[in-house]
C-alpha cells in the first residue's frame, strides 16, 4: 500500500476536503476511479473514495463523515498517515459516449468524481449541478458557487433543477444518493456507491443486479446506465 | 542460510504454507493482477454449488471492531458453468488449486465431488461444510452425523485428497473433527467465519440484508487458534488453520498450534499484497531463530516450545 500523508484539510460540519501527499505515484488515475483508503489499525477494512483531484502525487478527496473511518479522517491532525491502493474501477470515459456533452449531477460527496471528470474532460461538460441540503456547504467552495444547488435556500433539489435545463441532446452523468439517482431520466449514466471489501472484483461484496445478471460495482462499474440496473434489489 | 518453507501433506508439496482462503480471492484471475499467485502455496477457489447462485442482496458487508461481517451468500456460477468456463483457465494460476464445493443434499455433494474429480488442475477438494450465509440451509458442520455423510459421499466420488472445512463455533470441535476423519477426510480446515451481526441504531434494523453474517478478521483469531490447538492435540491429521491471519505473527501462531497450512482471507481483502509480507515475515523470523525448515515449528506448542 502507498503511504498517504494528510497535508491539508478544510471541513464544514460533516463534509470536507482532504489533501494527501502520496509516497508513490498513482498509475494514470482517471475520472470515476477510486482509491481504497485505510487507517493503520481500526477499522480493519479499507474503504473506497472517489478521486476529487489528483496532481503530482497530491490526492484530494471530498468526504462526508459517515462512519468510523471517515470519522477518523475528520479528526486526524495534519501529518497523519493513512494507506491507499488503487486506482480501481472503470474510468467513466470508457463507458460513456464521447459524442455528447454531459450535465454533471452530483449529490453530496457524489460530486467528487464529477469534479475530476470536469478537470480532465472540460470539453464534455455542458453544465454542473452540485446538490446539498444545507447552505453551510458554500464556505467549502470558492469557484463552484454558481453550480451549487442548495435545497434549504431554493427549496429545490438537483433533480428539480435538472427539469429546467434538460434537453435530449445532452447526456446525464450523475453520482449521489440512491433516491436521487432513481429520479433521473432512464438513459442517464449513474455512478454507484457500494460497501466494498477488496475493490478489485474478487470478494463479491459490492454486488448489484442488472439486466445482464449480477455485476460488481468495483470492477464492472462504478458507472452504469440507469435503465440497466434492477433498483429494487439495492 | 536459506529457509525451507515447503510443506508436504496428503501427497502434495506446497512451496510454502500460505493458502488463499476460499472466498476473498475469487477464482484468482482478478487477484492475479495485484498479487503474484505463483508465490503463494495454494489457492482455494470460491465455493461452487450445483445451481448458479446470485448471492444475497446488498448490503453484504459491514465492519465491526476487530473484524468484518459478510453475507455474500455463495455467489457463484454453478458447477456446469465452472466446468465450462473457469476450469479450462485454471492452468494460468501457477500454484496448487484446491476446489471448494457446497452441497445442499447428499446427492449434491456426490455430484460436486464427481465433477471436481474430473478437473485435472484441481489437486484437492475442500468441502465447505460451514458457510453461515445461506438462507434456509442448516450448517452441515454443526451436526457431526451430517458432516460424516457429506464427506462419505464425496469420498466415494473422488480419489483426490479431501479437506473438511469445519465451523469453529460448535460445542465440541474435536468430536466433529474425529467424525470427519473417520468418514474419509484427508485434512481439516479449521475454521470458517462465525455467525455475527450488527444493528444500525438509526434505522433500528440489521445492517446486513440477510440480518446475520459471518465474522472474520482479528476478532476471531484467538477463537479459531484454540480450535486448531485442540484438534491438533487430539488427532494426527493435517490442519489448515484459518481465521484472522493479518500478519506473519498470526501465521506463526497457527503453525505453532499445529496447522500445517495457513489460510488467509480477510487480509487479502484489506491488501492484496498482504500474503507476500506474511511470507517474508515468516522467513525472517525462522532465519533469526536459526530454524532451517518451516515444518519444524508446526505444532511446536504441543512439544514444549523452543
Amino acid at each position: 500500500m502507498i503511504e498517504a500523508e494528510l497535508i491539508e484539510k478544510k471541513t464544514a460540519k460533516d463534509y470536507g476536503f482532504f489533501k494527501f501527499k502520496l509516497s508513490e505515484k498513482l498509475e494514470n488515475p482517471d475520472a470515476g476511479q477510486f482509491v481504497m483508503l485505510k487507517a493503520l489499525d481500526e477499522p480493519i477494512l479499507a474503504k473506497p473514495f472517489s478521486i476529487y483531484s489528483y496532481k503530482n502525487k497530491n490526492l484530494t478527496l471530498f468526504i462526508k463523515r459517515v462512519g468510523r473511518l471517515t470519522g477518523k479522517i475528520f479528526s486526524s491532525p495534519i501529518g497523519e498517515v493513512f494507506y491507499i491502493r488503487g486506482p480501481y474501477g472503470t474510468p467513466y470515459i470508457e463507458t460513456i459516449s464521447r459524442e455528447k456533452k454531459y450535465i454533471l449531477i452530483g449529490g453530496g460527496s457524489g460530486i467528487a468524481p464529477l469534479n475530476f471528470f470536469s478537470e480532465l474532460y472540460p470539453e464534455l461538460v455542458y453544465k454542473k449541478l452540485y446538490g446539498f441540503k444545507g447552505g453551510y456547504i458554500r464556505e467549502l467552495f470558492e469557484e463552484e458557487q454558481s453550480t451549487l444547488v442548495i435545497e434549504e435556500e431554493s427549496g429545490k433539489t438537483v433533480v428539480d433543477v435538472l427539469v429546467d435545463v434538460y434537453s435530449e441532446e445532452v447526456g446525464i452523468l450523475a453520482c449521489g444518493p440512491i433516491p436521487m439517482l432513481k429520479n433521473l431520466p432512464h438513459d442517464s449514466y449513474v455512478s454507484l456507491e457500494a460497501v466494498m471489501g477488496c475493490g478489485i472484483g474478487t470478494c463479491k461484496s459490492c454486488a448489484i443486479k442488472t439486466k445482464e445478471g449480477i455485476k460488481m460495482v468495483c470492477k464492472d462499474g462504478p458507472l452504469f446506465r440507469k435503465g440497466e440496473i434492477q433498483w429494487e434489489w439495492i | 542460510m536459506g529457509v525451507d518453507l515447503s510443506v508436504e501433506i496428503f501427497g502434495l508439496t506446497f512451496k510454502n504454507p500460505l493458502v488463499l482462503a476460499s472466498g476473498p480471492a475469487g477464482f484468482g484471475f482478478e487477484l492475479q493482477q495485484y498479487l503474484d499467485i505463483s508465490r503463494i502455496g495454494a489457492i482455494t477457489l470460491k465455493t461452487i454449488t450445483i445451481m448458479p447462485r446470485e448471492g444475497n442482496a446488498p448490503p453484504r458487508l459491514v465492519d465491526t471492531h476487530g473484524g468484518i461481517i459478510n453475507s455474500i451468500g455463495l455467489q457463484n456460477p454453478g458447477i456446469k458453468e465452472f466446468v465450462r468456463t473457469i476450469a479450462p483457465r485454471l492452468k494460468d494460476l501457477k500454484t496448487i488449486k484446491i476446489g471448494s464445493i457446497a452441497g445442499f443434499t447428499i446427492e449434491e455433494w456426490k455430484i460436486l465431488g464427481e465433477e471436481m474429480d474430473k478437473i485435472k488442475e484441481i489437486r484437492a477438494i475442500e468441502l465447505d461444510l460451514s458457510c453461515p450465509n445461506v438462507e434456509g440451509k442448516g450448517m452441515w458442520a454443526k451436526d457431526e452425523e451430517l458432516t460424516q455423510e457429506a464427506i462419505k459421499a464425496v469420498r466415494e466420488s473422488t480419489d483426490k485428497p479431501i479437506i473438511a472445512k469445519l465451523a469453529p463455533d460448535v460445542t465440541d470441535i474435536v468430536k466433529v473433527a474425529k467424525k470427519a476423519i473417520n468418514a474419509g477426510a484427508d485434512a481439516l480446515s479449521i475454521g470458517n467465519t462465525i455467525e455475527a451481526m450488527r444493528i444500525n441504531i438509526e434505522t433500528g434494523l440489521p445492517f446486513l440484508k440477510l440480518k446475520t453474517g459471518g465474522l472474520s478478521g482479528p476478532a476471531i483469531k484467538p477463537i479459531t487458534l484454540a480450535r486448531v490447538f485442540r484438534v491438533a492435540e487430539a488427532l494426527k491429521v493435517p490442519i489448515i488453520g484459518i481465521g484472522g491471519v493479518m500478519n506473519w505473527q498470526d501465521a506463526l501462531e497457527y503453525a505453532m498450534a499445529g496447522a500445517s497450512l495457513i489460510g488467509i482471507g480477510t487480509a487479502i481483502m484489506v491488501d492484496p499484497q498482504a500474503p507476500l509480507e506474511i511470507l517474508h515475515g515468516i522467513e525472517s523470523f525462522l532465519r533469526q531463530k536459526g530454524i532451517e525448515r518451516f515444518k519444524d515449528i508446526i505444532g511446536i506448542a504441543h512439544r514444549g516450545g523452543f
